[in-house]
């Protein structure tokens, strides 16, 4: 694997398009937008992951915009205010979160303290979300409120009884840099019932916790919960003692902040494709206290996926996705026996992806802040079979005549999984097919 | 600070991007967020050509000095003027984001192209400032695009030619409005100089002058320019919104008046028109009285769709118009002084819980607006044509609204929800609400309050009671 750095500018879906996505799923959520003009329209034109085709215009009841006059900034707790008669006509509301970006922070907008005046008076809580907080490493992802969300979720989750904590004698906060490296080994497992296990992520593929977590507990281990779950009053408890198993490579703030709250962060590949499923719940099951193999069974699965591989076998396929699903993808795709051309990262977090670079076949090139002209140019030249497209480049590169599907397919497929992974197979099978079938009419 | 559930209009830059994007040989530099590029994405889906969006993104972020990251100005616009070998004037637009952190753009000239001679030209537009919104914004853009172009004077042309001021790039079928604009005119005779700003290239805006005549199709953002080609040019313009089939006649033959084209003549292609094309007049002509008594209609939109529509379902169909609304705040007086030529219930208002609220006391059997009144219609359950911008509906045909042909258009849309007589609860009694009900449905959020009432009476009546009470109510929003 190479690591390449373009210093261009990627293609990427404004991150700010996810609160449509994310009011969907989260339904007792209420979410204000304070910010600009421009923010609100580039909600309400981006209403879901624009595919080709242009989404339907849906208004949600539990998506505000606060627009702020340039001109004459409100005052000082009257966005408050406002949000506070918003929320009580909404009904079943269990949490408002206050979506402020850069904007509203030059317009001298304090998005802490008004969300802590709503939450006074409301009772609820309150979190800021801000889209425009930089990252530890520069770039933005199309996935990254969904991570602030996530990590706004975690800082809600309840934190583990006392008397929880007596029984599980903390191992301390260890994830730091090396932690997955100098933790095998220097643990034993708990002896008495192992640690309790919150899944973190799989937010736009329904059902996903629910099989992770279904896989989960026939090795053994106990899954409390996930976030962000199936509401906000079922948050699971997570604190010191709980084993956090992240399952999108975007999570990389929320995943700090559930470190911060003294849970283990499982340092290992994430649940896509047979081999990353296998070491997750290998991984993620000692880490909770059990230990056991998948050697078999991901044996298993691969020989069950035999039809499906020798029609993926040899295909090229070309990456230049926004979402950070695409290196874990990738990672597959590449052992599913595919040739993966280039992968495009916006924005790569070395550190947290350690475990799934590592896992990345050696002939697979990474290119960092890609230049999206220099991605279609590399298109141009290499053909590849199909690519993996962020949504700037899906229109011209089909009309380039290159097979396209984009990140967002998969993800609403559901990729994870032993079940996940055929899911993706078939996926990639199945748009090849129809591009061969299209292809064979003689117009 | 308003609180709001939707926006009709987008911020400056997106209004300048329209307009930069509908001209061939411009490319935009936009100075924004890399969380407030959406343009790009937007463009892919909305046009559906496949072609790549004619604008480059210069990433605001603090640092960008040293590193040879992108982000830094001087670098990016040359960055533009390399790649883009073919573009002969780069615009250079700032997001709100870039407009509020205060930055000062240094750039006052494009940096040369070694070798080349070929002419480059910036454009950049010091009026913009954050809270500006999306038509104003491409209004000044287009004024301001034609102004710079204007280096040397052209002659008129030697036979009759127009210019057309259309939509931009995104309006619903906009290229399909210049066409047949075109076409109309091509029957009388005169010839199209240019489209402006769709399907314009930029030379053609340094030609404008040579036209004997500017037709405005779309007044939104063609006025300033008109305007200016006016003062500057003396170039008369046409103003009249070419919709329904007495617009378009009025607009024919106030460009043959100023073309010196016999009136006759034009006449007689209009009535030709009439008989072939234009099927409105006859579709009022052919359905009985019936269908159109008591249908009241509120129609909402931008500027030249709710006047035009609401001239044409008035006069030449004979519906009563009951609300007519526009978005566009800046253009408040103007857009009044024409509503009230036919409706009563004229409003200005860019709120769209707002004008829900408008349209649902006009009690409407028909609305007519943009994909933010969907749900309102949805709630009232009456028939729904998005026929104004911005709606989301993308065709791969185009269907003018403007017209002839957009006249026939017209004719189909109303035929097909008109047909549909709305069928009353016939003999039931009306249901009567208690004052806690009516309190509990005063909190619902006014686009779904019409939706609410209804689903409570039905339930009451399941009930058998005679009345919504708030045990009733809440029971029915389950």
């Amino acid at each position: 694997m190479t690591i390449l750095n373009e210093s261009g500018i990627p293609d990427v879906l404004p991150p700010l398009h996810a609160v449509n996505d994310l009011a969907q799923r989260l339904p007792d959520v209420l979410i204000v937008v304070a910010g600009t003009q421009a923010e609100a329209h580039l909600i309400q034109c981006l209403t879901s992951a624009p595919s080709p085709n242009l989404p339907p215009f849906r208004r949600n009841q539990r998506v505000i915009f606060a627009l702020l006059d340039p001109e004459n900034p409100p005052q000082q707790g009257l966005l408050a205010s406002r949000i506070v008669e918003i929320a009580a006509g909404n009904r079943g509301t269990e949490l408002v979160l206050l979506v402020a970006g850069r904007a509203a922070e030059s317009l001298g907008i304090d998005a802490a303290f008004e969300a802590r005046l709503v939450a006074r008076k409301l009772d609820l809580p309150a979190e800021v979300v801000n889209p425009d907080a930089p990252h530890e490493v520069p770039g933005i992802l199309s996935t990254d409120l969904e991570d602030r969300v996530l990590a706004a979720l975690v800082n809600l989750c309840p934190k583990r009884k006392t008397s929880d904590l007596v029984e599980t004698a903390s191992p301390a906060k260890r994830g730091g840099l090396f932690g997955s490296l100098l933790r095998r080994g220097a643990e034993t497992p708990d002896s008495n019932g192992g640690r309790p296990v919150v899944l973190l992520g799989g937010t736009l593929s329904p059902g996903a916790d629910r099989r992770l977590a279904a896989e989960l507990s026939r090795t053994g281990v106990e899954v409390v919960g996930s976030v962000p779950g199936s509401g906000i009053a079922k948050l699971p408890p997570l604190g010191e003692g709980t084993v956090v198993a992240v399952m999108d490579p975007n999570l990389s703030s929320a995943a700090t902040v559930a470190e911060r709250r003294g849970a283990t962060v499982v340092k290992t590949l994430m649940p896509v494709g047979v081999d990353g499923t296998a070491r997750f719940v290998q991984d993620v099951a000692e880490e909770a206290g059990s230990r056991i193999s998948e050697v078999v069974r991901a044996r298993s699965v691969w020989e069950d996926l035999g039809v499906l591989r020798n029609r993926i076998r040899g295909k090229r396929i070309f990456f230049t996705g926004d979402t950070g699903l695409e290196i874990p993808l990738a990672r597959f795709l590449a052992d599913a026996g595919a040739v993966v051309l280039e992968v495009g990262a916006p924005r790569l977090d070395r550190r947290f992806l350690a475990a799934e670079l590592q896992a990345l076949g050696p002939d697979v090139d990474v290119v960092v802040s890609p230049d999206y002209r220099g991605q279609t140019n590399r298109i141009d030249e290499s053909r590849p079979d199909v690519v993996i497209s962020s949504p700037g480049l899906h229109l011209p590169l089909v009309a380039r005549g290159h097979l396209c599907r984009s990140p967002r397919d998969f993800i609403t497929a559901g990729l994870y999984g032993y079940g996940g992974s055929r899911r993706i197979l078939e996926l990639l099978v199945r748009t090849m097919e129809r591009a061969e079938n299209l292809d064979s009419l003689n117009l | 600070m308003k609180l709001l559930r939707g926006v009709y209009e987008g911020p400056q830059s997106y209004g300048i991007l329209r307009v930069a994007a509908s001209i061939g040989g411009v490319h935009t530099l936009l100075r924004a967020l890399p969380g407030e590029a959406y343009f790009r994405a937007l463009y892919g889906t909305r046009e559906r050509t496949g072609a790549m969006a004619p604008v480059t993104l210069s990433p605001l972020r603090e640092g960008s000095g040293d590193s040879m990251a992108p982000g830094n100005l001087a670098r990016d616009l040359s960055g533009v003027v390399r790649r883009h070998p073919k573009a002969e004037i780069v615009i250079l637009a700032r997001s709100e984001a870039s407009l509020l952190s205060e930055e000062a753009i240094p750039v006052t000239n494009l940096p040369g192209v070694e070798g080349t001679g070929r002419p480059l030209q910036l454009v950049t537009f010091p009026w913009e400032e954050p809270g500006m919104r999306e038509i104003e914004a491409a209004e000044l853009a287009l004024e301001d695009l034609i102004r710079s172009l204007m280096h040397d004077r052209t002659e008129r042309s030697p036979y009759p030619t127009v210019n057309l001021f259309g939509p931009p790039i995104f309006g619903p079928s906009a290229a399909a409005e210049y066409a047949e604009a075109e076409r109309l005119l091509d029957m009388i005779g005169v010839e199209v100089n240019a489209r402006v700003p769709l399907g314009a290239i930029a030379g053609d805006l340094g030609r404008l002058p040579r036209a004997w005549a500017n037709v405005l199709l779309y007044r939104e953002v063609g006025e300033y320019a008109t305007l200016y080609l006016q003062d500057e040019f003396g170039m008369p313009r046409v103003t009249t919104p070419m919709i329904g089939a007495a617009g378009t006649g009025a607009v024919l033959r106030s460009v043959g008046e100023l073309c010196q084209l016999d009136p006759k003549s034009v006449q007689r292609m209009i009535w030709a028109e009439l008989a072939h094309t234009a099927k409105l007049p006859w579709y009022a002509r052919l359905e009985p009285p019936e269908t159109f008594q008591d249908r009241r209609v509120a129609i909402f939109g931008d500027f030249t769709y709710p006047l035009g529509l609401g001239y044409a379902l008035a006069r030449e169909v004979g519906l009563e118009i009951t609300a007519c609304g526009t978005y566009l705040t800046h253009l408040q007086r103007d857009f009044l002084f024409h509503a009230y030529t036919f409706t009563e219930g004229a409003f200005v208002e860019d709120d769209p819980d707002q004008v829900a609220s408008r349209i649902e006391t006009a009690k409407p059997d028909l609305i007519v607006g943009t994909h933010l009144e969907e749900g309102v219609a949805d709630s009232l359950s009456v028939p729904f044509l998005p026929l104004c911008p911005p709606v989301t509906e993308r065709s791969f045909v185009g269907r003018p609204l403007m017209g002839y042909t957009g006249s026939s258009v017209l004719a189909d849309e109303l035929d097909n929800v008109l047909r549909k007589k709305s069928i009353e609860p016939a003999g039931e009694a009306p249901i009567q609400w208690t004052e806690g009900a009516l309190q509990e449905v005063s909190e619902v959020p006014l686009f779904l309050r019409g939706r609410a009432r209804r689903l409570a009476e039905e339930h009451a009546r399941k009930q058998g009671s005679a009345e919504v009470t708030r045990e009733i109510f809440l029971e029915s929003r389950h």
